[in-house]
């Protein structure tokens, strides 16, 4: 049922970031920043918001004029702050929807990263409290359609003895004491929200909060451009004694007001909840069950934190040590979290399949496929290749799927492409399993796995450990994500067609040299 | 005959470190035994599959505690150990293609490599702790 949604979403995505990326590139597509934009557009509506507040006027009288002269006859920064922080907002709205509808059109809300999920769409209710609770302090005729329409959807629930719309049947009837609880809220409710998004964000590693930095100064440049040429301006001034007939409203955050008149308030009350409800349950329907767990062998761990850096989940975490063994930490896989991605067997040391004389077990492994039952896939899947070119390619099983397998192509599919530990590349080709290794991840800058393709690019950048090793000429190395240029090729069939003249050899290390520091620093006493 | 044998300048006083020092030493040594009676190329394919493995797990721990140490010559140092690790990669190589070595051979690479490696860049280590240690 959810192929329904997924599937053309992720193709409408795809579509999206291929245009956007050709416009931005990879690392600045916006589409890859969502969550961190909206983390951006709530800093700017922040401070925005404490520069009104200085000259906001909490009366029923002052409101709306404190507002009406910032905009006017400050409009060159007033007016700019009013306005940034109405288009900021409307932008939080897109974004964070946005950014919702893209990690569930890639699935990227079950499991173990349910935490992310169910602690991210509740924030859309204080967004929203926030946002409309702005509009009401401005006290133009659209908050006086607001205040009026949500007393009357207010007063629905059984809440209240007297009902709330009697404090807006007149002028009369309100007093300054409203404004002070409205801004109160407007403050209060927003900081709430903060609290919430570092809690939406407390469980994963090195959380994406800063969109990158040209992408900030374009977004801000670009907001504060449309606050120069279209200003944000109230409405006239709220009037409880005379109704409101027609008015322009703020769609991002009003579009469900006109449905409370037309429907009726109770209507309204149970789709938002029933919606809201439908995706507290959504990681559960169904339930998304991941592989096994990560697995620490403490024979072969000595703490090294290569695992514990490399985790997207912060899944590993370093604990005293608890063998005897004379080491200070050892690494601890919590179950709950781990997605079983592989990332942290593929960053570990020990990962290295010229191990024989003991078992291939390294410090850290993945059950569902082990580094000893990779290595066997290897051997086998050379064995069966013949031909000039011989690629093996390794295949990340949420990336574009490598079908060419063939005589000359062998395809080994893995949970993340940084589940491959480097030395089995360098395994591969001077062993002479293959003349080629092709790696398939996931689109540029959209890995399911967060940093999968970023760190296997720096491992073969040899700017993360663990790295390449130098000996390795990378004119034999491919890939498909554009992250790494040199390495860039369209399919696993081109990258093919470049190997074929290039001369065979590997090693670059002279053997008996090996060069220390100058003898005349540091010399063994 | 040991190939290369503890010396208590090499200790650093990091537990860890020191541990997987010796712990190295010990399988290079056994490796040079082993050898003596038995040198099979499968063998010792075998033996330095293991001493790189380990190698390249004690190398990712020294570096931590070097830069959680904030140790000034953590760059150069990292380069040796990559470079080793190449050069142990070049070597595993090698016999797996010629299929016979001579044993002096070996033990002086090894014994060039490891040596050189502990008495220049370990023992700069060294002084930099001590240093730090005053």
């Amino acid at each position: 049922m959810h192929g329904v949604i997924k599937k053309p979403g992720r193709f409408l995505f795809g579509i999206g970031e291929k245009i956007l990326g050709l416009a931005f590139g990879s690392r600045l597509n916006p589409l890859h920043a969502l969550g961190s934009l909206s983390f951006f557009m709530f800093w700017i509506v922040a401070v925005s918001g404490l520069y009104l507040y200085i000259f906001f006027d909490t009366s029923i009288n002052g409101a709306y004029q404190s507002i009406e002269s910032l905009t006017v006859s400050q409009w060159y920064l007033g007016g700019v702050m009013r306005s940034l922080h109405r288009y900021a907002s409307d932008a939080m709205v897109v974004l964070v929807f946005l950014h919702m509808l893209r990690e569930y059109v890639y699935d990227r809300y079950r499991g173990a990263r349910w935490y992310s999920w169910s602690t991210g769409f509740p924030l859309v209710w204080l967004m929203y409290a926030a946002g409309i609770g702005g509009y009401w302090l401005v006290w133009d005729e659209l908050a006086q359609y607001i205040a009026t329409t949500t007393a009357e959807w207010f007063d629905w629930l059984p809440l209240y003895s007297e009902p709330m719309a009697r404090n807006f049947m007149s002028q009369a009837s309100i007093d300054d004491r409203l404004f002070s609880l409205l801004v109160f809220l407007h403050i209060g409710v927003p900081l709430f929200m903060l609290l919430g998004m570092w809690i939406h964000i407390e469980r994963i590693a090195n959380p994406a909060s800063n969109p990158p930095r040209e992408l900030a100064w374009g977004s801000l440049l670009a907001l504060i451009v449309l606050s120069l040429f279209k200003p944000a301006v109230s409405q006239p001034p709220a009037n409880l004694d005379i109704s409101v007939t027609t008015l322009p409203i703020d769609w991002f955050y009003l579009y469900f007001y006109p449905l409370i008149e037309r429907w009726s308030p109770g209507t309204v009350w149970a789709l938002l909840l029933g919606v809201s409800l439908l995706l507290a349950v959504l990681p559960w329907l169904p339930r998304k069950k991941d592989p096994p767990a990560a697995r620490v062998d403490l024979s072969n761990c000595n703490g090294c934190k290569l695992c514990f850096d490399d985790c997207p989940y912060d899944a590993v975490t370093m604990v005293p040590r608890t063998d005897g063994l004379p080491y200070t930490e050892q690494a601890l896989v919590d179950p709950d979290l781990c997605v079983a991605c592989g990332i942290c067997a593929g960053a570990c040391p020990t990962s290295t399949p010229y191990r024989r004389k003991t078992a291939l077990v390294p410090g850290i492994d993945m059950p569902s496929l082990t580094i000893s039952s990779l290595r066997d896939q290897v051997l086998q899947a050379s064995a069966a290749l013949d031909g000039k070119s011989r690629v093996m390619v390794f295949s990340c099983e949420h990336g574009k799927r490598v079908t060419e397998a063939g005589v000359d192509t062998a395809v080994i599919e893995l949970p993340c492409i940084s589940a491959l530990p480097p030395s089995f590349i360098d395994f591969v080709l001077s062993r002479g399993h293959a003349d080629g290794i092709y790696l398939s991840g996931c689109k540029d800058g959209a890995c399911y796995h967060r940093f999968g393709i970023d760190w296997m690019s720096e491992r073969l950048d040899r700017k993360r450990d663990p790295r390449l090793r130098q000996r390795i000429p990378r004119q034999r190395i491919g890939c498909n994500w554009r992250r790494a240029p040199d390495l860039f090729y369209d399919s696993a069939e081109s990258f093919r067609e470049s190997l074929a003249g290039l001369e065979s050899g590997i090693g670059s290390v002279e053997l008996s040299v090996h060069k220390g520091l100058p003898k005349d620093r540091g010399e063994a006493s | 005959m040991s190939l290369i044998e503890w010396r208590d300048d090499f200790e650093l006083g990091i537990a860890d470190v020191d541990h997987e020092h010796r712990q190295l030493i010990d399988l290079i040594n056994e490796l040079h035994t082993a050898l003596a009676e038995n040198n099979s190329s499968e063998q010792l394919q075998d033996f330095l599959g293991e001493v790189y493995a380990r190698m390249a797990a004690h190398f990712a721990l020294e570096e931590r505690v070097m830069r959680e140490l904030d140790y000034d010559e953590y760059v150069q140092h990292k380069d040796d150990h990559e470079q080793l690790l190449d050069g142990l990669r070049d070597i595993m190589d090698k016999y797996e293609d010629e299929q016979e070595y001579s044993d002096a051979e070996m033990a002086s690479h090894l014994n060039s490599w490891f040596g050189n490696h502990f008495k220049s860049m370990d023992a700069r280590f060294h002084q930099f702790l001590e240093k730090q240690g005053e």
